[in-house]
């Protein structure tokens, strides 16, 4: 990943949701997306230079245009019509963003279009968010990296957030993934835990 | 197996057949497209070599991109552009023209007050849209332009009102049928859309627009609600008050049934309406 001055950044042209500029690049404000305070929390983690990414729940594609700044591309996946028009919009200027609109429920619906990725970003509000990611596991490359951004509150209103994550590890780990780190993204992001994990073998 | 990609089919013998990657053709074949995903089985994109092909990767990308991003905008405008979400829309537009009326029409009185000693309170029980006629009359300048403001607005309200309920018995011809248009409109866009009013049982809609009070009930057993919007209905606000509950649930329940056939066949039912109509009157007796 990119640092200027501890600030976390991506390669790009600005002015995709007024986001603040530092030296040409593009701030990336861990408040605002999960992503960049998963950066933030591991300073191991990287997105790989021509990195192809799989983004699940792409929303209004705040946090894609900064993925698509240092992916070679990002297909992204987002099942609601609203957030899709902005999306799309993101879409319109950087070229390297694949705009799906479909239910990551039903990876069927949009498989023909994609090709073996690196990486599966997922952060989608759903109460089945490990069921998601086992069914889209065909599309990673051996030994490919699973992102998963765990809304716990999409899961269970009132569970301690440790408990519902130690719940979707373990459905991770009967899906075929081996789950490598599990980490919760406060200060940055309330109730939500970030799971990285790889294809097992 | 066949193995069908955007960019063409391979047969079992390996043999691709190229398929149309731009233009209506391919749209209409991408959005039936479905994979079984337990035989998907993944194309790098150097297999598109086998159909002719792209030149190179970056033509990959260029046609994948525009092709997707057709087809996502063809599925928003599927999803949007539909009579029953511009209906939602309508209502909720209607509301907010409510809520603006309502607060200038307060600000406008209390600013008068101001300017007039002799202004007493018997005027604010009079309903908005005889005062500030009334207000206009007597008041110069700035305050003059608000009200005139506010009666411009009670006159957008009013047509907006009357579209309303002409396009909810176009929309939702049963539904409207038992609880007048307006109300109709008022629980779709509760649902969200006319499938997810369709997919609601009767006891869902009968507490449609009462959300507070639900899950007031669910979190600390306060006495569940009777009614929601439905209570806008003439029959369940005029029923007796000992028997609103029922009314609002045997109505709620032959709503159920009017959001299904409004969704699936479209049309008023005169039969249905009748013998509905019938229920719940027999309840009022």
């Amino acid at each position: 990943m990119i640092w200027r001055d501890g600030v976390l950044v991506s390669p790009g042209a600005g002015g995709v949701y007024g986001e603040r500029m530092r030296g040409g690049f593009r701030v990336w404000d861990p408040r605002r997306s999960k992503v960049a305070a998963l950066a933030y929390i591991d300073r191991e983690f990287e997105i790989p230079e021509g990195a192809r990414v799989l983004y699940l729940g792409a929303a209004n594609g705040t946090t894609v245009s900064h993925v698509a700044d240092y992916a070679e591309v990002v297909y992204a996946v987002e099942f609601a019509p609203r957030p899709m028009q902005d999306l799309l919009a993101v879409a319109s200027r950087r070229t390297n963003i694949v705009p799906i609109l479909a239910d990551a429920n039903r990876p069927g619906r949009y498989a023909h279009l994609l090709e073996p990725v690196d990486l599966i970003v997922q952060d989608v509000s759903q109460p089945h968010q490990a069921a998601i990611a086992v069914r889209n596991r065909p599309f990673l490359v051996p030994r490919g990296r699973l992102v998963l951004m765990l809304k716990a509150r999409s899961i269970d209103q009132e569970r301690p957030v440790d408990e519902i994550g130690a719940g979707v590890t373990a459905e991770l780990g009967a899906g075929g993934y081996a789950v490598e780190s599990i980490r919760s993204l406060v200060p940055h992001h309330r109730d939500h835990l970030v799971i990285l994990a790889r294809t097992a073998p | 197996m066949t193995r069908r990609y955007w960019w063409g089919e391979i047969g079992k013998d390996g043999t691709c057949t190229p398929a149309p990657v731009d233009g209506a053709a391919a749209l209409a074949r991408l959005a039936t497209l479905e994979t079984p995903m337990e035989s998907w089985v993944p194309a790098p994109w150097e297999a598109t070599a086998a159909c002719g092909g792209f030149a190179d990767r970056a033509e990959y990308l260029a046609r994948l991109h525009r092709l997707a991003a057709r087809l996502a905008a063809a599925g928003v405008a599927d999803a949007l552009q539909r009579p029953d979400i511009e209906l939602a829309r309508m209502v909720r537009a209607l509301d907010g023209l409510d809520e603006a009326i309502n607060l200038l029409t307060e600000r406008a009185v209390e600013w008068h007050a101001t300017r007039d000693p002799g202004f007493t309170r018997k005027f604010s029980s009079m309903p908005a849209r005889r005062l500030v006629p009334l207000l206009a009359v007597r008041a110069k300048g700035p305050l003059r332009a608000l009200l005139a403001e506010i009666e411009a607005l009670a006159a957008s309200r009013a047509a907006l009102a009357k579209d309303v309920t002409r396009a909810a018995n176009r929309v939702l011809p049963n539904c409207s049928a038992l609880v007048g248009g307006l109300v109709a409109a008022r629980l779709l866009a509760a649902a969200g859309s006319l499938d997810a009013l369709a997919r609601l049982p009767g006891s869902g809609i009968q507490v449609l627009g009462a959300r507070t009070a639900l899950f007031s009930h669910i979190r600390s057993g306060t006495p569940p609600p009777k009614h929601g919007l439905v209570f806008q209905h003439r029959r369940v606000h005029n029923a007796p008050p000992g028997r609103r509950g029922r009314v609002a649930r045997v109505l709620a329940s032959r709503l159920a049934i009017a959001a299904r056939i409004d969704r699936f066949r479209g049309e008023a039912d005169a039969v249905f309406i009748e013998v509905a109509n019938a229920r719940i009157d027999g309840v009022l007796e």
